[in-house]
């Protein structure tokens, strides 16, 4: 059974903030930093031992016993584009368990994940040229502008985990 | 294609009793509402061709869950369920565009003869 | 008491002690509020349940009482009559008794007389004076209201399928475990540890028993829909039928049954519509005018059986083989040769239908292959008895629960995967020289059959709708494992690294979205909590048809 590194839960009980907030778990692919409402997450764990599939495609590194649920567990940067060939998960790597309506399904990401609460009004909707652009943009719900300059990119999982994307070919 | 029916009862016995007498007449029974809410939600999402209402409900007199669904589901047939003693309420509710009433308690027979000349369309 | 009439009385009985209760309540509330009007409303509305629910199950005297009651209710609220004087005392000695009535049903014991009552609570609705007893010495009436003000909760609970599944998953990981422990405990061969292992074995064996159990319903919750449904279909075909029902209190699992539900209308409406021939051409063959239609439960060592037969013309096996040549099921040279329990597999191909005359009722292009799919999804199996000019008998056989499943564990590029023992046949071992090449196909002999045999490698990764690659002996190197599953009378060879051993396995079914891969029937978790995926024969041999060079 895999630890829990955090609970995403966690940070439930906040009081309603003056200004309203958005709890993201932010994760790195291809060194550029995403994230995902803290209420589209189920849990963060270090990924399990992975039984590869057959019959599907190699972004989906398999399947993962996950507190006696089987669920898929998938590597977005392969789903995304962003690397060029398929390669297997590292020996380590962390796994943020996402809900969709109906099933859980995993993203594998190679760094620890970590909680981010930030102000509403930072996520900026993603411009509309980009969203019909490629396969990353097309899932996005907008782009988090930081005070400090950086940014991140926040995916919205119910665009993403309907079955039928999730098992379409990177182009 | 089975016609589609909704039974609203606040009494798990009376929608189990009448659930059976329905499914074992082939009707299918698409949903049970125990509640006014629950009825309107549920014939909003299910569709049915014919709704059996009991005129007397927890958080909403039968009237109104009936006024409510007539314009809501108006194609969905009303039959209102009653015991002796209710002829008021089910005089109001005919009309209301109520179709038919059973009368609690209810025999098989007399459940489908008037579950089946409501939708075929006939005066019950 | 039929099954259903038990069920009623549970219900009745359930629900009736929970309106006392909820009826107390409100009523403790109205004598500190007389006005308070939703308390009045709720005692109205339990009260006519009580009394709607009572005269359906025939218990007239709790009827009459609760009618009376809700009389004086609805004078209160319509303020006819206040909730105040001598009013309350008969109203709460109504609900006493009331409560003590139902518990009598409960009991099954005579109900306490209400006359007295009765005749009250009319004095009280004309806005007469009850009679009330004078009070009496109270230490003499102490155990007469303690019994009466005894707390009840129902002896039933009411839970979803949903929970019991999660249950009998959680009981089949169990049982998983429990083998583990086991092997390792004679393994380490400490006496203590041996003998705490044999006994969690037999706890948890009870307990898999128990909860199996619970599942359980009888066949005739289903069967009993058929009387209508064979009526239908009879008008629309002009049929004549006689349906006989037996094996209604047959037990088994609720979702097999559930599994089941099209499968077997579809046959039931098959028998009428194809099975049952029109009454005169019944009367010129001989037979009585109307057709017999029997459904049958049973049980068979662990499985149910569920029999549907028909005295109709019987199969026309010489139809059906023509048939499956012209659908290209069958070469015209095999389908010569298939014995006639072969042909009739036949019956329950995709899309294969001898109804000459496409009726509305069963012809609509959905064949037979819907039971084949229900019963290959329970791992169940499908007997056929037919004479012809006599009739055909159509026999489900049904694991009495889903709960656990034998299956064989083979390793294939260092991963397990299980199979289900239901449809495997043998395994071999065979050198190279043993096998033999025709048509670029590998051919293992078995009890003297040509079995095709594939590696099982090629068919998990073979993409698109290319055919297999053709079969080249010389890459075969040294003693070859060799798995022959059976599926609807076909035989297929599976070459797999090793046969890893035999257990009982707990299906699980694959989530979304890996769901429509159909090659796998769904994942176990092994003792070890390592996921395996179990293959899904079926899948396996249709794939290896279409594949095939």
């Amino acid at each position: 059974m895999a630890d829990s590194v955090l609970s995403p839960l966690g940070g439930r009980a906040a009081p309603p903030a003056p200004e309203a907030t958005v709890q993201l778990i932010v994760f790195q692919l291809a060194g550029e930093d995403y994230g995902i409402r803290i209420e589209q997450v189920r849990e963060v764990t270090i990924t399990p031992e992975v039984a590869r599939m057959p019959k599907t495609p190699a972004f989906i590194k398999g399947i993962v016993n996950l507190r006696g649920d089987i669920i898929a567990v998938i590597d977005l940067e392969e789903r995304f584009g962003l690397v060029k060939t398929a390669r297997p998960l590292p020996e380590r790597s962390y796994t943020v368990a996402v809900e969709a309506a109906d099933y859980t399904i995993g993203l594998a990401v190679r760094e620890v994940p970590r909680p981010l609460r930030i102000p509403a009004a930072a996520i900026e909707a993603a411009p509309e040229f980009l969203q019909d652009s490629g396969q990353r943009e097309r899932y996005l719900e907008g782009i988090a502008k930081l005070p400090d300059g950086s940014v991140i990119i926040v995916l919205d999982m119910r665009k993403l985990l309907t079955a039928t994307e999730i098992l379409r070919l990177p182009n | 294609m089975n016609k589609r029916i909704l039974i609203v009862d606040d009494s798990f016995y009376m929608r189990t009793m009448l659930k059976n007498m329905l499914t074992d007449a082939g009707y299918e029974v698409v949903g049970e509402a125990a509640n006014g809410q629950q009825a309107l939600e549920m014939a909003a999402s299910t569709a049915p061709d014919l709704i059996t209402l009991d005129v007397i409900l927890p958080d909403n007199t039968g009237l109104d869950v009936l006024r409510g669904l007539r314009q809501q589901s108006p194609n969905a047939k009303v039959v209102m369920c009653s015991a002796v003693g209710q002829e008021v309420i089910v005089n109001e509710a005919i009309e209301n565009g109520a179709l038919a009433y059973i009368v609690k308690p209810f025999s098989e027979e007399r459940v489908l003869e008037i579950v089946g000349s409501a939708l075929r369309g006939d005066a019950a | 008491m039929t099954a259903r009439e038990q069920e009623y009385r549970e219900l009745f009985m359930a629900e009736a002690l929970e309106y006392y209760e909820s009826m107390s309540r409100h009523l403790s509330e109205l004598e500190r509020t007389p006005d308070d009007v939703p308390a009045l409303n709720e005692l109205f509305r339990l009260m006519h349940n009580l009394k709607s629910n009572a005269r359906a199950m025939g218990h007239t005297a709790i009827g009459e009482v609760a009618h009376s009651l809700e009389t004086v209710f609805g004078l209160i609220r319509d303020r006819e009559r206040a909730f105040a004087g001598p009013l309350v005392a008969v109203v709460f000695t109504g609900l006493d008794e009331l409560g003590a009535m139902i518990r009598a049903v409960g009991a099954d014991q005579p109900l306490p007389d209400a006359a007295a009552l009765l005749d009250n609570l009319a004095r009280v609705a004309r806005g007469d004076e009850p009679v009330l007893p004078a009070p009496a010495p109270a230490d003499a009436e102490a155990p007469a209201e303690e019994d009466a003000r005894k707390l009840e909760l129902s002896d039933l609970v009411y839970i979803q399928v949903r929970k019991l599944d999660k249950l009998l998953n959680l009981v089949g990981e169990l049982v998983i475990d429990r083998d583990r422990i086991l092997t390792l405990a004679e393994e380490i061969g400490h006496p203590a540890l041996q003998a705490t292992a044999r006994h969690l074995f037999r706890i948890s064996d009870d307990l898999q028993y128990s909860v199996m159990d619970v599942r359980l319903v009888g066949v005739g919750v289903l069967l009993n829909k058929f009387p209508r449904v064979v009526r239908d279909v009879a008008t629309a075909e002009g049929k004549e039928v006689e349906l006989s029902l037996g094996g209604q209190d047959v037990q088994i699992d609720r979702n097999v049954l559930q599994i089941m539900t099209d499968a077997l209308l579809h046959l039931v409406r098959n028998g009428v519509s194809h099975g049952l021939e029109a009454p005169a051409e019944r009367e010129a063959a001989g037979k009585p005018r109307v057709g017999q239609l029997r459904l049958l439960a049973l049980t068979e060592r662990d499985d149910v059986l569920i029999e549907v037969a028909d005295d109709g013309p019987g199969i026309d096996t010489e139809a059906v083989r023509r048939k499956a040549v012209e659908r290209g099921l069958a070469t015209a040279e095999l389908a010569a040769t298939l014995d006639e329990q072969a042909v009739w597999a036949f019956l329950f191909e995709p899309g294969f239908s001898t109804a000459a005359q496409v009726t509305d009722i069963s012809g609509r292009g959905v064949g037979l292959d819907v039971v084949k799919r229900a019963l290959d999804s329970l791992g169940g199996q499908l007997r056929i008895a037919s004479v012809l000019g006599q009739g055909t008998s159509f026999t489900l056989v049904l694991p009495t629960s889903i709960a656990v499943k034998g299956a064989l564990l083979v390793e294939l590029d260092g991963r397990p995967y299980a199979v289900p023992l239901l449809h495997t046949d043998t395994v071999l071992a065979l050198r190279p020289d043993e096998f033999s090449v025709v048509g670029g196909l590998l051919l293992a002999h078995v009890q003297g059959q040509a079995v095709p045999v594939v590696p099982l490698r090629e068919l998990l990764h073979a993409e698109g709708t290319e055919a297999l690659p053709a079969a080249d002996k010389t890459l075969l190197q040294g003693p070859q494992q060799v798995l022959v599953v059976n599926y609807n009378h076909r035989r297929l060879g599976l070459l797999v690294d090793q046969f890893l051993r035999q257990q009982n396995i707990v299906v699980k079914a694959l989530s979304k979205p890996l769901d429509a891969i159909d090659l796998f029937g769904g994942v176990t978790l092994l003792g070890s909590g390592q996921v395996c995926l179990v293959l899904d024969v079926p899948a396996l041999t249709r794939l290896f048809v279409a594949r095939r060079a």
